[in-house]
């Protein structure tokens, strides 16, 4: 069994089982009714990868070698906790046509065609020859080859200072899902494993798309969405294949979605919340920082009562904590190897500052200056959504943050801006597609003459589902 | 109003596939497709050698492989000596011989390491232990 065919049918059947045991376990997280299909399926697959990369460190902490038994008993687990705390089906039924088909035929095959090829085209770029990234040969890879190989995460990993290169100091949901996968495979096949990163792709387009569908957008609008963001070759294209940036984006979607959820009180959003803020934790620091910034979004969110502010406030921010006092408990405190803070209180740190800046624009935005355009066409075509702003703002201020990190790198800036800052920034595709798609949603339906509007109005009230 | 409108957002939404599909280049695609079909079948191994991870040096790959082959089960760590390193030297290098540590050029060698050298280079005081693709495995003169 060494050609990639049967390489990739091994890892899609574990991919799919674990899939399967997420959607089941996705009673827990919404009503029986509560989800659009699409929607679910993402959700289920988050569950999925989230049992494949968490069996390993409890099977490690129990001292177990992690293996196809270990994943079974985590998930008959999970799915029995799942059935116990399963949500009741309560929920306003959508208008006729927020569930239908897509649209005319015609709409449908004009973006099902671009939406089709996206994914083609990723799963080319993605497959055709092993993981190669710089990150992922020093960084993400090689944590999981290491701990797959040697049945435990060895300590000289974080301990050794030749080893700094690894970034001993990042989360370990990456490594920990590759070694998942291998452990039940029973080798290590860093080639056919690439087929988990067009997954995260199709996952993150069933969420968007989903979702979308849920809130009532008209028809083509989520098809729309997820056919522009299949194509979006800054997140998806071979470079970032086996790194983290293509797992957190699906996993900021979900926090940026549950997040919305959770504040107007739709059954399950602050459990999905806490589900999403504890899996973009785990696999890049960015994530801890969407998770805090969701926390205060919450916490700042206007015309909510407080009680439900603090409620998602807490189901976005306790679970990140939570992940990284697992990892300060399991590897002691890891110094940020890239940056040092107090170079803010340095004076040449303005020059600094302006140096990754100029990089930026010049490398950067001056480069993708038609598409930043025409995406800021589309944003300020369309009309306030609350939901909408809430995406664009958690989309925003991380953007914010990447942009002004590169001062603090120890490396000089221009490396950092360089080296980083397009593609963490394109790991926010995904929230500012669904973003800009709400605030697209009601002029669409303005010209259907329908009340997109109303039914936004409502839930902006809480007129909604309470949390059970 | 609304149909220029609406006109003016269908010519933005397909300006913006256009600019989605202007990094997929024909000739890129024909060289994957050509790299996926011919490797398909083969040894994980030789796809690695043939991917781009191994570019910057490919007899480099093909050494740190043979080595990977030849290590000793009782070896515990290995530091590779190359004539002229590099970040992605050091990367492969790690990466390949993972679960076991493995430096490239580091200061000192801790006890049941061997050391891998690539390139015709013997080092004095080094018992060879096996002979490998462009290079030779050694331990420490007892």
């Amino acid at each position: 069994m060494t050609g990639l065919p049967a390489g990739l049918a091994a890892v899609a059947g574990v991919l799919l089982l674990a899939g399967a045991a997420g959607t089941v376990a996705t009673g827990a997280l919404f009503g029986r009714a509560g989800a659009d299909p699409l929607e679910r399926l993402a959700w289920g697959f988050a569950a999925g990868l989230a049992l494949l990369a968490g069996y390993v460190p409890i099977s490690l902490t129990l001292g177990a070698r992690p293996g196809a038994i270990a994943l079974f008993v985590l998930t008959a687990l999970v799915i029995g906790m799942a059935v116990l705390f399963r949500l009741p089906a309560l929920r306003i039924p959508a208008p006729a046509h927020e569930r239908g088909s897509g649209g005319s035929s015609l709409i449908r095959l004009l973006f099902l065609v671009p939406l089709s090829l996206g994914i083609l085209l990723y799963l080319l770029r993605a497959l055709t020859e092993p993981m190669w990234a710089t990150d992922f040969l020093a960084i993400w890879g090689w944590k999981g080859k290491t701990i797959f190989g040697a049945g435990l995460l060895p300590a000289w990993t974080w301990r050794l200072p030749e080893f700094s290169f690894t970034h001993p100091e990042y989360p370990l949901g990456l490594p920990f899902l590759y070694a998942g996968i291998s452990f039940v495979l029973e080798r290590w096949d860093d080639h056919a494993m690439a087929l988990l990163f067009p997954a995260l792709q199709v996952a993150t387009l069933l969420l968007v798309a989903g979702w979308l569908r849920r809130r009532g957008a008209p028809p083509p609008v989520p098809l729309a969405a997820a056919a522009t963001l299949s194509g979006f070759e800054p997140l998806y294209a071979a470079f970032t294949t086996g790194m983290a940036e293509v797992p957190l984006s699906f996993f900021v979607l979900l926090v940026g979605t549950a997040l919305v959820d959770a504040l107007e009180e739709e059954a399950g959003g602050s459990r999905r919340l806490a589900m999403a803020a504890a899996g973009a934790a785990a696999l890049k620091n960015e994530g801890i920082f969407v998770a805090a910034v969701a926390g205060v979004l919450a916490v700042a969110a206007g015309g909510r009562p407080g009680r439900v502010r603090w409620r998602a406030a807490a189901a976005a921010l306790l679970p990140a904590v939570a992940v990284l006092a697992a990892h300060r408990v399991g590897r002691g405190s890891l110094p940020l190897r890239d940056f040092r803070f107090g170079l803010l209180l340095e004076p040449g740190f303005p020059s600094r500052l302006g140096l990754g800046l100029r990089t930026i624009l010049a490398e950067v935005l001056i480069p993708a200056a038609p598409g930043l355009i025409a995406f800021g066409v589309l944003l300020l075509s369309g009309r306030r959504s609350t939901a909408g702003d809430r995406l664009l703002a958690l989309t925003a201020i991380p953007l914010s943050a990447y942009a002004l990190l590169p001062a603090f790198c120890v490396f000089g800036p221009d490396w950092l801006a360089r080296t980083a800052f397009a593609r963490t920034a394109a790991a926010l595709a995904p929230l500012a597609a669904a973003g800009v798609a709400l605030r697209l949603a009601p002029l669409l339906e303005e010209m259907r003459d329908t009340g997109y509007e109303i039914r936004e109005e409502m839930r902006d009230t809480g007129y909604g589902i309470r949390d059970s | 109003m609304r149909a220029r409108r609406a006109l003016v957002l269908l010519a933005d939404a397909f300006l913006i596939l256009l600019l989605l599909a202007a990094p997929n280049r024909p000739r890129e695609l024909a060289r994957r497709i050509r790299l996926l079909s011919h490797d398909a079948a083969r040894d994980p191994a030789l796809r690695r050698l043939d991917g781009s991870s191994a570019a910057f040096d490919r007899r480099y790959f093909f050494f740190l492989e043979s080595a990977r082959r030849r290590v000793p089960p009782t070896a515990t760590g290995v530091a590779v000596w190359m004539p002229s390193p590099s970040e992605a030297a050091r990367n492969l290098a790690a990466y390949q011989f993972a679960p076991l540590p493995a430096l490239l050029r580091p200061r000192e060698l801790p006890s049941g390491w061997v050391l891998a050298v690539y390139g015709p280079e013997r080092p004095e005081g080094w018992r060879e232990i096996a002979r490998v693709s462009d290079g030779a495995l050694f331990t420490r003169e007892p």
